[in-house]
């Protein structure tokens, strides 16, 4: 039994190192206009407004009703959140810090030029 | 207990299997993997044949407590396995189906459908909490009540799933026609997995498709939607642990909120999505809005669904 369970985890070690080796271990590089994408096919309607680009997260409004998003890569893939009040959000500097009250997507940093504007628009969200 | 354990036998072939789809994809392009992606899946492999062996007394210990109920004593026989495989097929669909509409099944199912890929390594992307997904106990009873051998609807659900395992890949693209009519394939399965409005709750099937059609949940693929995969609001973690306990989590603080019983039983047996004031997302409601924005067609939604998608291959099926 013991074996067995060593065997399988040198076998999933195997597997993963040639998958990193094959096709990487980085998270992509996220720009707005990705993520505006994908919004536009998750939220109907979604027309891109402000967005502040970090390389591995996007803070991006919709146009319409000025709702804020979270994007955040994931591997080769996004996570996108609407932002709703309730959040911790500090600012250091540029560095914007987002807590979450989500158990898979719990912080988000980003190194944005207006790292002022985002904080004070997280603060003032609407529930 | 079992005369052999196929998806034990069988894990050899599926390591051999993702690793010659990785080499495909990577010379070809056709599909796509990602490190960090893989490893959870398959970590969630690894820890859902765990889970699984060491709850399997309670599956055990219900069959056994149901089966002097049983209508017939049927033994080994060629045709009692056949007849016994295409039932437990049947029985899947609808413990397939129901764990996709009612929150407290899909609270455990969703684990399948949390990864972004789709690739055979998704395939062993299991769940670990099947013993909390207590209403799935029910789909196992009637193939003990008809009186199949215990051992044997283990054996051919363990043939279902290992079936269900190459379908998991984008490197294949359409069967001919009377295959797809007939059997579950990558092509369908990958509607199943897919969170665009048009694909969301369809294509249940384990092994035979003819159930979705039976059932008005068969979608097909197309060409023009190129089925984007995982569930509605993407997971934010490759940790397997809180890939495991996200939908238990979430489903454990509603009802740690709700305000009545009557909102704790709908939280757990309403569709995923559902809430009291209604604020939330359902597949329904997805599926409303994009019809409602299609230009003038003859909508053929189905009227059931689920939200994310489907299945389940190797490991470890919730219902066992
Ligand atoms: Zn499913
Ligand atoms: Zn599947």
């Amino acid at each position: 039994m013991l074996l067995y369970l060593a065997g399988s985890l040198i076998g999933v070690a195997a597997i993963v190192a040639l998958a990193g080796w094959l096709f990487g271990w980085r998270d992509a590089a996220l720009d707005a206009e990705r993520v505006a994408q994908a919004l536009a096919r998750e939220v109907p309607g979604f027309r891109a407004g402000r967005a502040s680009p970090d390389t591995r997260a996007v803070l991006i409004e919709d146009a319409r009703d000025g709702a804020v998003y979270l994007a955040v890569a994931r591997g080769d893939g996004l996570v996108t959140r609407k932002l709703a009040r309730g959040l911790g959000v500090a600012r250091d500097g540029g560095t914007l810090t987002i807590r979450l009250r989500d158990f898979t997507l719990r912080r988000a940093h980003l190194q944005l030029a207006d790292a002022d504007y985002w904080e004070a628009r997280l603060k003032g969200l609407a529930p | 207990m079992k005369p052999f354990d196929p998806v034990a036998l069988a894990t050899p072939a599926f390591v051999l299997l993702v690793i010659a789809e990785m080499l495909f994809v990577r010379f070809t392009g056709r599909g796509r993997f990602e490190a960090k992606d893989t490893a959870a899946s398959l970590m969630m492999g690894f820890g859902s044949t765990i889970m699984g062996t060491a709850f399997a007394f309670i599956f055990l210990g219900f069959a056994k407590l149901i089966q002097p109920y049983a209508l017939f004593h049927i033994g080994w026989s060629w045709p009692a396995a056949i007849a016994c495989f295409v039932l437990d097929d049947l029985r899947y669909f609808w413990w397939h189906r129901a764990s996709h509409r009612v929150r407290w099944l899909w609270a455990d199912h969703v684990n399948h459908h949390s990864s972004q890929h789709y690739n055979l390594s998704t395939a062993l992307r299991q769940p670990w909490g099947g013993f909390l997904a207590l209403p799935g106990l029910m789909f196992l009873a009637p193939l003990v009540l008809i009186g199949f051998p215990l051992p044997m609807i283990a054996f051919v659900h363990g043939i279902n799933l290992v079936y269900q395992f190459w379908i998991h890949t984008e490197s294949i693209g359409r069967f001919p026609k009377w295959f797809e009519a007939v059997m579950n394939t990558p092509s369908h399965h990958r509607v199943h997995h897919a969170v665009n409005a048009r694909y969301l709750d369809a294509n249940y099937a384990g092994v035979f498709i003819v159930w979705d059609r039976m059932f008005g949940t068969f979608v097909a693929e197309r060409d023009d939607d190129k089925p984007r995969y995982g569930i509605v609001g993407q997971i934010g973690s490759f940790n397997p642990l809180r890939i495991a306990a996200h939908g238990w989590v979430s489903l454990g603080s509603d009802l740690w909120r709700a305000r009545s019983l009557k909102h704790a039983a709908l939280y757990l047996f309403a569709a995923p999505g559902w809430s009291p004031d209604g604020s939330r997302e359902t597949s329904d409601s997805i599926k409303a809005r994009w019809a409602a924005a299609q230009p003038a067609m003859p909508a053929p939604v189905p009227a059931i669904g689920t939200v994310p998608v489907p299945g389940t291959a190797a490991v470890q099926s919730p219902a066992e």
